[in-house]
C-alpha cells in the first residue's frame, strides 16, 4: 500500500526553505524585527499568508493589519517565528486534498486556532520560548503528510479500516517502521529548525513520550490540544478526529487544567 | 465517521471531545445512511478515546442508534467506559435510558446474537435486581454460564477471585434488545434460542439471511434450543417448516430440543416431523454423542447443495476479483505478487500442510464463493498490520484472516456493484488446515489461480 520507497521519495520532495524566508528567520533569531518584516515584503506570497492568517478573527484584533512590520511588532520575536513556520507548511500543503476534505483556508483556520490555544496553554505553564512556541507550527505536517501518502489508496484504506480500528499513523508505522510524526521530524531537520521542535512534536503524537521532562509535559499538552482541535466542527467534518490515535491515558492527568484553561464544561 | 464492523457489532470510534455544536459534524449523512445498509447484529458507540462528553453530545449518537433500533431490531448503545462516564451517562438519561451500556465491547459481544465463543463463566452484578435477571437470562440464551451476585458484598468479595470468571459484568445496563433470536456456534452446529411463544413474529427476530448463509458456508446442523418456548401457533409452524425444506435442499438437518407440547397442539409435531425437523428431548443426547452428530451432519461442514457451473458473468469478473486479492494481499504486506499459473480444474493444493485457508461466499444477483489457501508465513504478516506484532497464536492469526478475507469480500462487492451487480457477502470463514476447506469443497470444479508472493505461493480457488 505504501512503502518505504513511497515515504522516502515523498521525503526527497520535500523543498528547501525558501531563500527569502531563511532570511527572514535569521533576523528575527537575531532579534531584528524590523529588517525581518522588510525582507518579507519582498515575498508577496508570503505577505498574502501572513495577513491572511493574523486577521483570522481568533486573533482578535479590532482593525485589519496590513503592513508585515506591524504584523511582526504584534507578534512579537515568538508569534513571528511561528507564523514563518505556519507558512513553511503551507509549501507542503497540496493544490487538492485527496483523503481530507480541507481547504486551503480551512487549513489555515486550523493553524491559527492551534497557534492562539497554544499560547494559552503556554501562559497557564508560564512558557516564554520561542522554539517552544514555533513547536505547535510543526504539528499540522502530520496531517499534510498523512494526506499526501494515504490519498492514492483511499479506497484500500478505507477498506481494511471498515474492519479494523486502526489509525493512519498506525498502519504508516506498522507497514513501514516510520510514523507521521517521524516524518514531521525529518521535515523540522530539513527545513533546520531547532531540533526540540522535532522532540516536542514527536511527544505531541502520544505514542513516542519525551525523556525530557518538560518536553514530555509540553508533549502531553500539545496531544490533548491536537485533539481538542480535531474534536472541532469543521475538522472533524473534514474527517480528521480519527486520522491519529488519541491516547487518553496519556494526557490523564493534565485533562482538568486544561478544561479550565479552554474553559469546557 | 464510519463504523468498524466485526463479528456483525459495529462500533463507532470517535475521539476527545463531544458536545452538542461538534458531534454532528462527526456523523455525515452519507456515514448515517452507510450505517442504515450494515449487516449487524449490534452497533454501539465506543468512548474509551473520548475524553469530554455531554448530553447534547452524546444525544446526536442516540439518535441515531435509536432510528437504527427501530429499523433494524438490532441491539444499540454505548461501550468502553469507565465508572465515572457510566454515572454520568445514567445520569444524564435516567428517565430514559433504553439503550445498552457495556462496560466494554467484550461484555458487548457476550450479548451478540452471534456467539462464536466456548461457554464463560461471567460473574454479573447490577444495583437494579431486574438488570441482574435479564443479563443473566440473555447470557445463557447465548450459551455462557452466568453467575449472579445479589448484593454490592457479595459481588466485592466473588470478584476477588478472579480465576473463577473468564469475564466480569458490572457497569453496565440493558435497555430495550433488538429482540433477534439469539444464536450461537458451537462446533460445526449452529444453535439458535428461541423462547415464550412463537408466533409471525419469529420471521422478524430470526435472522434469515446468517441462516442463509450459514447453510452457504457449509453449516449442516441448526438446533433450536426450546427449553422456554411455551407454545407455537400456526405462523410459526409454517414458519419452520419452509425453514425445514429449504434446508433440505442443502442436506441439512434441523433440531428441536425441548420443546413440549403441552400447550401446542401434538399435530405440530407430525407436521414439523413430515418437513424433516428433527426432535431431541436434552441439548447433550446431540452435542455429546458423536455417531449422532455424525448422522446429523455436524461432524465436519459439508459442501454446498448442487454443484454447479460458473457463470459467464462471473468467469469476465475474475480478473477483477484477483486484482482485488492480490492488492488487497500487497496492502497489508507490502509484498508484490505475479500470477504462476490459472486453471479450470478442482482445487489442488500443493504443500497443504504448511497452509491455512479461509473462504468467503457473495450472493445475490450472482452468487459465488471464493476460497483462499495461504502459506502460514504469507497470513502472519498480513495479521501483523492487523494485529501490530507478529504472532504464532493459531487463534489470533485465523482471527486476523477473517478480517483480511472480509476485506477482500468487500472489494469484490465493490467491483460488482460498479457493474451494477448487487451482492451480500457472507461472514467470513477460516479453517485451521485445509482438510477442512477441501471437505467444503470436495470435487467441486472451479477456477484457481496461483500466486507467488515472494517466496511463497497462495492459491484463490472461484467456485459456486
Amino acid at each position: 500500500m505504501i512503502t518505504k520507497d513511497n515515504v522516502l521519495a515523498y521525503i526527497k520532495k520535500i523543498p528547501p526553505t525558501p531563500a527569502i524566508l531563511k532570511q527572514t528567520l535569521a533576523a528575527i533569531n537575531s532579534g531584528e524585527l524590523a529588517k525581518a518584516a522588510k525582507i518579507a515584503e519582498e515575498d508577496l506570497a508570503l505577505k498574502a499568508y501572513l495577513k491572511s492568517l493574523v486577521n483570522k478573527p481568533i486573533y482578535g484584533f479590532k482593525n485589519e493589519v496590513t503592513d508585515i512590520s506591524q504584523i511582526f511588532g504584534i507578534l512579537g520575536l515568538n508569534g513571528s517565528q511561528q507564523v514563518l513556520y505556519h507558512y513553511m507548511l503551507t509549501l507542503l500543503t497540496p493544490d487538492k486534498w485527496n483523503l481530507f476534505d480541507l481547504s486551503a483556508n480551512s487549513f489555515q483556520d486550523l493553524q491559527a486556532n492551534l497557534s492562539h490555544h497554544w499560547k494559552k496553554v503556554l501562559s497557564h505553564l508560564n512558557v516564554d520560548d520561542k522554539e517552544i512556541e514555533s513547536a505547535i507550527a510543526l504539528l499540522p505536517a502530520s496531517i499534510i503528510v498523512c494526506d499526501a501518502l494515504f490519498g492514492a489508496v483511499i479506497e484500500e484504506v478505507q477498506l481494511l479500516r471498515s474492519v479494523k480500528a486502526l489509525d493512519y499513523n498506525t498502519i504508516l508505522k506498522r507497514l513501514n517502521g516510520l510514523d507521521l510524526f517521524d516524518i514531521c521530524a525529518l521535515i523540522a531537520k530539513k527545513w533546520e529548525m531547532e531540533p526540540r521542535i522535532g522532540e516536542i512534536v514527536q511527544a505531541g503524537s502520544g505514542i513516542k513520550p519525551s525523556q525530557d521532562e518538560q518536553n514530555n509535559l509540553l508533549g502531553k499538552w500539545m496531544h490533548l490540544l491536537l485533539f481538542f482541535e480535531l474534536s472541532q466542527p469543521a475538522t472533524a467534518a473534514a474527517g480528521l478526529n480519527d486520522f491519529i490515535d488519541f491516547q487518553v491515558d496519556y494526557v490523564e492527568d493534565i485533562n482538568d487544567d486544561f478544561m479550565e484553561i479552554m474553559e469546557i464544561g | 465517521m464510519r463504523a468498524v464492523v466485526k463479528d456483525r457489532i459495529g462500533i463507532f470510534n470517535p475521539q476527545g471531545f463531544l458536545d452538542g455544536t461538534n458531534t454532528p459534524t462527526f456523523l455525515t449523512i452519507e456515514d448515517i445512511n452507510a450505517t442504515h445498509t450494515l449487516k449487524i447484529d449490534m452497533l454501539l458507540v465506543s468512548l474509551k478515546k473520548v475524553i469530554f462528553f455531554n448530553r447534547n453530545g452524546l444525544d446526536v449518537f442516540v439518535k441515531l442508534l435509536i432510528d437504527i433500533r427501530t429499523k433494524m431490531h438490532i441491539t444499540v448503545g454505548f461501550c468502553d467506559y469507565d465508572h465515572k462516564k457510566y454515572k454520568a451517562i445514567t445520569k444524564y438519561y435516567a428517565n430514559d435510558l433504553n439503550f445498552s451500556l457495556f462496560r466494554t465491547h467484550k461484555i458487548a459481544a457476550l450479548f451478540a446474537g452471534n456467539n462464536r465463543d466456548e461457554t464463560k463463566n461471567v460473574l454479573v452484578y447490577n444495583d437494579d435486581p431486574s438488570q441482574r435477571s435479564s443479563m443473566a437470562i440473555e447470557l445463557f440464551d447465548y450459551g455462557h454460564n452466568p453467575i449472579v451476585a445479589q448484593s454490592k458484598g457479595e459481588f466485592d468479595e466473588k470478584k476477588q477471585n478472579k480465576e473463577a470468571y473468564d469475564v466480569i459484568i458490572d457497569d453496565t445496563h440493558l435497555g430495550l434488545f433488538g429482540q433477534k433470536v439469539a444464536t450461537r456456534v458451537t462446533g460445526n452446529a449452529i444453535i439458535y434460542t428461541v423462547s415464550n411463544f412463537l408466533d409471525a413474529e419469529i420471521s422478524d427476530s430470526f435472522n434469515l439471511t446468517y441462516h442463509q448463509n450459514s447453510l452457504n458456508v457449509g453449516f449442516r446442523l441448526f438446533i433450536f434450543d426450546a427449553y422456554k418456548v411455551v407454545s407455537m401457533n400456526i405462523h410459526a409452524l409454517n414458519f419452520f417448516s419452509k425453514l425445514a425444506s429449504a434446508a433440505a435442499e442443502y442436506n441439512a438437518n434441523i433440531c428441536f430440543v425441548g420443546l413440549t407440547f403441552e400447550k401446542t397442539p401434538e399435530s405440530f409435531k407430525n407436521e414439523l416431523e413430515d418437513a424433516g425437523i428433527l426432535f431431541f428431548d436434552n441439548m447433550d443426547d446431540i452435542l455429546k454423542d458423536k455417531e449422532t452428530l455424525k448422522e446429523l451432519g455436524a461432524s465436519s461442514a459439508a459442501a454446498v447443495k448442487n454443484k454447479r457451473a460458473l457463470t459467464k458473468i462471473i468467469v469476465n469478473e475474475l480478473p477483477r476479483f484477483i486484482d482485488a486479492t492480490v492488492s488487497t494481499i500487497a496492502m497489508m504486506t507490502n509484498a508484490t505478487a505475479s500470477k504462476t499459473g490459472a486453471n479450470v480444474a478442482e482445487i489442488n493444493i500443493d504443500t497443504p500442510e504448511d497452509k491455512i485457508a479461509s473462504s468467503i461466499g457473495f450472493y445475490g444477483d450472482l452468487d459465488g464463493m471464493v476460497m483462499l489457501a495461504f502459506p502460514k508465513a504469507i497470513a502472519k504478516k498480513a495479521c501483523e498490520l492487523l494485529i501490530g506484532e507478529e504472532t504464532d497464536d493459531d487463534e489470533a492469526i485465523l482471527d486476523a484472516l477473517a478480517e483480511f478475507v472480509n476485506i477482500i469480500g468487500g472489494r469484490i462487492k465493490a467491483l460488482l456493484a460498479e457493474q451494477n451487480i448487487s451482492v451480500d457477502i457472507t461472514l467470513p470463514r477460516t479453517y485451521a488446515n485445509v482438510k477442512d476447506l477441501l471437505n467444503i469443497i470436495q470435487d467441486k470444479k472451479g477456477v484457481q489461480v496461483d500466486l507467488a508472493f515472494d517466496e511463497d505461493t497462495f492459491v484463490f480457488f472461484l467456485t459456486r
